[in-house]
């Protein structure tokens, strides 16, 4: 049944909060346990997410709900620590080589959760089946990998076709996860699949598809046994349920929150709302080809007409950060002496009449229908320079197929867009969006490419940072693009739990404590 | 009787393979799971080699013909996302998708049957009014809705039931009871509705003047004849109970058929879409089946021919 009618998810809170208010005041508190089903909070840590893992094969899946579970069941080579800093994983250290070739010394005696070594046999066949066609894996990061060579038993390189400077930074997910050789060639990828055999703090339990993963401490792990005996991520997709459930002690943290989701948790004793920094980079793209937005005149007035931190504030409940250019300041690369565009009205007025727009002009302004508040309020913003953005809403999968078509004009003059970053290296940030050819770039720039070129060709730190701050100098002067905020990562947790999420937003709970009371 | 059977298995059959051509023709429509896969920055080189391994670079009538020859022995293909046959990724939500049904069907007919009795019986009373104001909000109020407040009402402040997921009959209770308001809502009112018309029969005053109790005129005279229509919308009903009640599985965190048919859409997982479409086809042409077949044993005036 296609339930009738819709109310936005968030009016409809406040009503049930109403309602629910009313009851307490009615009936008196019980003290019956919570019927949550799932065995005594004790050492169970309970944790909603909002979608499933796609599949429990590390190399078949590219989303961060799968990568969630599976980081917690794996290892990768490299690790982002709690500070963000790059270090060591299954591989203790690495080093380049030459320019194509990057050296990872791996730590001794890890074992997979069926005992099976795990050595530089283990991560040679990892790499060349995540990169091998009939995988089909979704994973992109390691295009320029051409494949592993063993050097012993604890020492491989890996070799790339072009030079690959933040290779160790792109191994600390997705494509760093280590699979068992022996375990998947003996018992096929099905059985593989759905009993996934990692190196990582936690083993495979069961698998409930869409509401239920358990996982259980692995005593042996490298790094300590993890403090809690269970993990067990619950499938939530409703915000409003799963914050009822962290309420009625089903749960203990729930992931995956939005600003204004996070309200609705008001400020109920016993759970906290936690807001960390994240690396997730919003942004306007500007049709630099064609229109009005062709002079960078006007394209300086937009960004000068927005007034990011009300934004923020306004739209987003402050669980964001401004960010001047595309780069995160987490990020390798991020120059911190570039000022983002100060919210000058008059300023944009002056860019707009000059560049022969005194009355403004109307285009249109895409997004997801997931971001749609921050479009509107954007379109909001531009009108008071007399910038008519027409806002229009697609469906998140639509708009992911119009953005990566081969139509760079397929979501219009302007569309609202965020990128992932995790690999925290600004390389990431610009690589789909600045150099000419690139499949999201509407910006021709022949300076621009170089810079590109020179970051992403080179192995050498000082070489690579020096052309990331040409390259955010270029990007404030030349303004192809309107610059807006990273957002925050919002979580709510019962104040039993202590646990951090890192910047990258994964969910990794190896560290993750639970006070029994 | 069995001709006509065998005639309904040939229309379903052909219902079948029409939804078949249909629903793989228009999922193609609907965008690329290609391009949900891989993240924004991937190369347009990694894409046409995911494509490729896909097989969704093949000519479209090739990719058609191997589609319907595989649909005859049960084989949906590949569901792209999950990895694994689109029947088994179905099949493995049916059973918990049949718990909620059943559950919410038993709801609705407890709660509609007596309610529509009651008012028809006592039609213009106060007892009737507030029966059609219930239904009345039943009917009017959104299942999601409904369903925060059940959650928060008997799982956060009560604590009496689980607010969500699945594991124990308890579970079942509250998204059963959202999902069966609206039904039952309906079929109270249609039962008073059609039992009203059949009350007035001279057969029902018949029954009476010789003798018979009014409630047993009302049971066995009255209901077995004003039940034609309400079999009717049950059925229809028990084909969307089935077909996945979406809010109703996302509010209480449900893995049913219908938040699969949501994944498998977002997707744009072709093989899965494919598989859920002919899924909901062939329930509600089944339960078609089954409520015009019934129609005969519940009036022997209907002749199936």
């Amino acid at each position: 049944m296609f339930d009738r009618a819709l109310l936005a998810r968030r009016d409809l809170f406040k009503i049930g909060g109403l309602a629910a208010a009313t009851v307490s005041l009615g009936a008196c508190a019980s003290t019956k346990p919570s019927g949550g089903g799932q065995g005594s909070a004790g050492t169970t840590l309970r944790v909603s997410l909002a979608s499933d893992a796609t599949t429990l094969d590390p190399q078949k899946q590219g989303d961060l709900p799968s990568m969630n579970v599976l980081i917690n069941v794996f290892d990768t080579l490299t690790v982002r620590d709690t500070d963000d800093k790059l270090s060591g994983g299954l591989a203790e250290r690495w080093e380049s080589k030459d320019d194509k070739t990057w050296r990872f010394h791996l730590r001794k005696n890890v074992t997979f959760h069926n005992g099976e070594p795990c050595d530089a046999a283990a991560v040679a066949y990892s790499i060349e089946r995540l990169i091998n066609p009939d995988t089909q894996s979704p994973i992109v990061e390691l295009r320029l990998v051409t494949g592993a060579k063993v050097i012993d038993t604890h020492t491989v390189d890996l070799v790339t076709k072009e030079p690959d400077p933040i290779l160790p930074a792109k191994l600390s997910l997705f494509g760093g996860v280590i699979v068992p050789p022996k375990h998947i060639k003996e018992k096929g990828e099905k059985a593989f699949a759905e009993h996934p055999i990692g190196t990582g703090p936690f083993t495979f339990e069961q698998w409930q598809r869409d509401s239920r993963i358990t996982l259980k401490a692995n005593p042996d792990y490298w790094n300590g046994k993890p403090a809690v005996e269970q993990l067990v991520f619950t499938i939530m997709p409703d915000p409003s349920s799963s914050l009822a459930a962290l309420q009625s002690g089903e749960v203990d943290i729930v992931t995956g929150l939005t600003p204004d989701a996070a309200q609705q948790l008001g400020d109920a004793t016993g759970f906290k709302v936690v807001t960390r920094p994240g690396v997730r980079t919003f942004f306007v793209s500007l049709d630099t080809e064609e229109g009005p937005l062709k002079d960078k005149r006007v394209r300086q007035a937009l960004n000068h007409a927005l007034d990011v931190d009300t934004l923020i504030t306004s739209v987003l409940n402050g669980a964001a950060e401004r960010t001047p250019t595309l780069i995160p300041k987490q990020a390798f690369g991020f120059d911190p002496a570039i000022q983002p565009y100060q919210h000058d009205v008059a300023k944009a007025k002056s860019l707009l009449a000059a560049a022969g727009h005194p009355d403004g002009f109307a285009l249109k302004l895409s997004s997801s229908t997931a971001d749609k508040d921050i479009a509107q309020a954007i379109s909001g913003q531009l009108a008071k320079v007399g910038v008519r953005a027409e806002v229009s809403l697609l469906d998140p999968a639509t708009f992911k197929g119009r953005l990566v078509s081969d139509n760079r004009k397929a979501l219009g003059a302007m569309y609202f867009v965020g990128n992932s970053g995790w690999t925290m290296d600004a390389s990431s940030n610009l690589q789909s969006f600045v150099r000419h050819d690139r499949r999201q770039s509407r910006w021709n720039n022949p300076e621009a490419d170089a810079l590109i070129d020179k970051e992403e060709q080179s192995v050498d730190p000082e070489v690579r940072q020096e052309a990331f701050t040409e390259l955010q100098k270029m990007l404030i002067e030349e303004s192809p693009f309107l610059y807006l905020y990273q957002a925050s990562i919002l979580y709510a947790v019962s104040d039993k739990v202590q646990w951090e999420s890192n910047a990258n937003g994964t969910l990794a709970m190896a560290n993750a404590k639970l006070a029994t009371s | 009787m069995t001709g006509f059977v065998v005639r309904r298995i040939g229309h379903t059959l052909l219902v079948l393979f029409c939804v078949a051509t249909v629903s793989f023709f228009i999922v193609r429509l609907a965008g690329d799971p290609v391009q949900q896969m891989l993240p924004p920055e991937a190369t347009a080189e990694q894409e046409a080699t995911l494509r490729a391994g896909l097989g969704f670079d093949r000519p479209l009538p090739e990719q058609y013909v191997s589609y319907m020859t595989g649909l005859l022995s049960l084989d949906f293909g590949q569901s792209v996302f999950f990895h694994r046959p689109a029947f088994e990724v179905i099949m493995e939500r049916l059973p918990l998708t049949v718990d909620l049904a059943v559950a919410a069907l038993a709801f609705t007919l407890v709660v509609s049957i007596p309610a529509g009795i009651v008012a028809a019986v006592r039609r213009g009373s106060a007892t009737d009014t507030s029966v059609m104001a219930s239904v009345l909000v039943g009917q009017s109020t959104p299942a999601f809705w409904v369903g925060i407040l059940l959650i928060l009402i008997f799982a956060v402040n009560l604590q009496w039931l689980p607010a969500s997921g699945t594991g124990s009959p308890a579970h079942l209770v509250l998204p059963a009871i959202t999902l069966g308001l609206y039904s039952a809502a309906m079929i109270a009112r249609l039962l008073r509705s059609s039992l009203i018309d059949v009350l007035g029969e001279d057969y029902i005053r018949t029954a009476r003047a010789k003798g018979l109790s009014g409630f047993r005129a009302v049971t066995s005279h009255g209901l077995r004849n004003a039940s034609l229509p309400v079999v009717t919308v049950v059925g229809l009903e028990v084909g969307s109970l089935l077909g996945g009640a979406i809010l109703t599985e996302q509010v209480f965190s449900w893995p049913g058929i219908g938040r699969l048919t949501v994944e498998a859409i977002t997707y744009r997982d072709y093989p899965l879409m494919q598989a859920t479409v002919l899924f909901l086809a062939a329930v509600f042409v089944v339960v078609n089946l089954i409520v015009d077949l019934s129609y005969a044993l519940l009036d022997p005036r209907v002749r199936l021919s």
